[in-house]
């Protein structure tokens, strides 16, 4: 399939992912269906091919600073993500608004299995049986496709949303505090408890 | 219908009704004392840590059940209704007010004075830092003479407050670090030290001051009863005279039972918004305008302060994230020179992460990964940013008004609160002086240190609103007197941040409650000089 043909292919199942999701009773249920899976089975809310195609993602997306131990714990940290997430959640009101927030919504995972299927539909497109299976350059040039198509994906969300798996993924690791700690090379550690002492020291350096 | 009677009725649950609650059961120690609140009590203590794990990660409320979802009003700033009210979650900063703040009218010939002396209002600043417990750095500055030291020591700066100090003060104007309600030594007020947990709006210490500590405290003694989850609606008179017999309330657990209070005198503590729509709502045949608002002062002169802010690119390496609230202060333009145009505010710095954060593309709109990606938001971040930030006073109209709005009614059909600022035309006609004088000063501070200054903006809702139930001699042109008790009723007080004529231009929380605080001594009867001298 040529290049062109590819990114249609690809624009086209996020298109009816949305679309379907947005408008189709029978996908609802598809999305409660996942929901139940990640709350029923803990940790266990992607299957083993997602979860496969979540650590080539991993290796394809975050910087080579980072271990294969870093890598995999960036994929823990999105699936617990998921298995944490609860829908229906009180999500306060901010201050200087005389509005309540709406509730949180029903998990974005539901948004994701046509997703999913887009990366496996390029990898076979490409000759391999699967993303995970593609050469990393190959890798890079499906994610590159998937942050343009239908349409381009400018700014990393700071939470999952559901509109883009891998915009999602990248978003959840680098705006973490590992993610700041790398590009500042230092240890801020950002959200953690520590005490006042050595409040006027620079953070400890890390390499990278 | 459930009926009780005490001596003392406190109706609102945040830190004013905390700390006035305490002082009278000190000065009064056998007397009754009721708090009614109509928000819950949040008393969760061993959950913090998990409420803050999930507004960290999802941006859940950290303060989960905190309002009552009926009970809101167009233009109030926040929502939360529950026991501690909105200091549950507030940031801790304690500034002061100045004397100029209190003489407008002597001083500047603007607005109106305060009744009050501020050597008096002095005292009880120093006796809020101490029930609040405050850290603090004394300001350089002569005219901001405090009569005691700061209960605990300062925060310590930060490794960025450092820098930002080094290059702010090249400016040639001084900064300190801000006061804060914040435990720097442990067993303060029985609460911990401060971790640097970075998210002071829950904090999972407890280090940081909030009003249901208090109340547990208090709760724990059995010297005051708190009733929560229950609305009051009205206040009632006796059949005849003016006094307050009755509080009306219902319940807001579901079942909305009807509950009475009788006591010998009723305190609103409420806050700026619910405070003068009580009053409001329990128009009678005798004060068809409302209680306390023969003067048709009640919810008038509704005030608070405007701001602009900036941020400033410059040439320092700051690590954003590592107690990023604590911030810088000067309190050098708390004072105008009389042959200068007039404007006074406060002057904050801190450490700024806006716009710092990862992207996915880069200028030209290619798609960043991995290692490109971390490469370019390492160029971005190699110079550091300050967020700065002047409140500045914005006098009131009389027609900054809250009144009731008869198209929005809560769940018993009582109508809702509707706000609405406007400053008096004093304040308009130097809005443009204003936003030159900002647009200078943020000029000056970033050219000292080679920096370039952001978009500046303007905060778009007044802060720490006040006003509504405005303290004065005149009974003709106010609702209370300077202690709180209103004109019309004897045995009824409004005290904190209602009573306030002008809202200053720094945050307000420590004088809401040191005007309550100053209050306590004539709702309690103390005899002396303090209950006396201007009454």
């Amino acid at each position: 399939m040529k290049r062109r043909t590819f990114l249609e292919a690809i624009a086209a199942v996020i298109v009816a992912g949305k679309t379907t999701f947005a408008r189709q009773p029978g996908t609802q249920t598809a999305g409660l269906a996942a929901e139940t899976r990640g709350a029923q089975a803990g940790l266990a809310v992607f299957d083993a091919g997602e979860t496969a195609t979540l650590n080539a993602l991993a290796d394809t997306v975050l910087p080579s600073a980072l271990g294969a131990g870093d890598r995999r714990q960036a994929v823990r940290a999105f699936v617990s993500w998921f298995a944490n997430y609860k829908p229906g959640a009180d999500m306060g009101h901010g201050y200087g608004a005389s509005t309540l927030r709406q509730p949180s919504g029903p998990s974005p995972i539901a948004r994701y299995p046509p997703q999913f299927a887009a990366l496996a539909e390029a990898a076979r497109t490409r000759g391999a049986a699967s993303f995970a299976a593609l050469p990393p350059p190959a890798r890079r040039e499906v994610v590159e496709a998937f942050l343009n198509q239908p349409q381009p994906v400018n700014r990393l969300p700071t939470q999952p949303t559901g509109a883009n798996l891998v915009a999602d993924f990248m978003g959840l690791y680098f705006n973490s505090q590992d993610g700041w700690n790398l590009c500042y090379r230092a240890e801020i550690n950002r959200d953690a408890c520590r005490t006042l002492d050595n409040s006027e020291k620079a953070p400890a350096p890390i390499k990278g | 219908m459930l009926r009780y009677e005490s001596d003392v009725v406190i109706i609102g649950g945040g830190i004013t009704a905390a700390l006035l609650a305490q002082k009278l059961l000190e000065l009064r120690p056998t007397w009754s004392i009721i708090v009614v609140e109509a928000g819950a009590r949040l008393f969760d203590n061993q959950n913090r840590l998990t409420y803050r794990k999930r507004n960290l990660d999802y941006g859940e409320n950290m303060w989960p059940g905190d309002v009552v979802p009926d009970q809101s009003a167009r233009g109030v700033i926040s929502r939360t209704m529950a026991v501690g009210g909105s200091a549950l979650h507030w940031g801790g900063v304690c500034n002061r007010f100045s004397e100029e703040d209190t003489r407008l009218h002597s001083m500047y010939g603007l607005a109106t004075d305060w009744p009050l002396e501020w050597k008096e209002l002095e005292r009880h600043y120093c006796e809020a830092e101490r029930r609040i417990g405050v850290s603090g750095e004394p300001s350089p500055l002569a005219e901001d003479w405090r009569s005691e030291p700061y209960p605990m020591k300062a925060m310590p700066a930060t490794w960025n407050l450092i820098q930002l100090k080094a290059w702010a003060e090249q400016s040639g104007i001084r900064f300190w670090t801000t006061p804060q309600a914040k435990n720097t030594v442990a067993g303060y007020g029985g609460r911990g030290k401060c971790l640097r947990c970075n998210t002071c709006e829950v904090c999972p210490t407890g280090a940081r001051y909030s009003p249901d500590w208090t109340f547990k405290q208090l709760l724990a003694t059995n010297k005051l009863q708190l009733h929560d989850r229950t609305l009051v609606r009205k206040l009632a008179l006796e059949d005849t005279g003016t006094r307050v017999s009755v509080a009306q309330a219902s319940r807001e657990d579901g079942t909305g039972a009807a509950v009475e209070y009788r006591a010998r005198t009723f305190v609103l503590a409420s806050g700026y918004c619910w405070s003068p729509h009580l009053l409001l709502l329990s128009a009678n045949s005798r004060f068809p305008n409302g209680l306390a608002n023969s003067s048709d002062h009640v919810g008038r002169y509704m005030t608070g302060h405007l701001a602009y802010q900036a941020t400033i690119d410059l040439d320092a390496k700051i690590y954003p994230g590592m107690n990023e609230q604590h911030s810088l202060i000067s309190r050098e333009f708390f004072r105008c020179k009389p042959d200068q145009p007039y404007v006074r505010h406060d002057l904050r710095v801190w450490e700024n992460a806006g716009g710092r954060g990862p992207q996915l593309r880069d200028a030209a709109g290619k798609v960043l990964l991995g290692d490109a990606l971390i490469s370019d938001w390492r160029t971005r971040t190699t110079r550091g940013t300050a967020r700065v930030r002047g409140y500045f006073d914005a006098h009131p109209d009389r027609d900054s008004r809250l009144t009731l709005d008869a198209a929005a009614k809560n769940r018993f059909g009582d109508p809702l609160p509707v706000i609405q600022h406007r400053v008096d035309p004093a304040t308009a006609a130097r809005a443009g002086a204003t936003r030159e004088h900002f647009q200078t000063l943020f000029a000056r501070l970033a050219k000292a240190g080679d920096g370039r200054v952001g978009q500046i903006s303007a905060l778009n809702y007044q802060d720490h609103p006040a006003g509504g139930c405005r303290m004065g001699l005149d009974p003709a042109t106010s609702v209370v007197d300077t202690f709180g008790r209103t004109h019309d009723h004897a045995n009824l007080f409004v005290v904190g941040s209602p009573t306030m004529p002008t809202g200053g231009c720094t945050n307000g929380t420590l004088t809401f409650v040191a005007l309550a605080l100053r209050s306590a001594m004539v709702i309690a009867g103390v005899d002396g000089p303090e209950a006396n001298s201007r009454v």
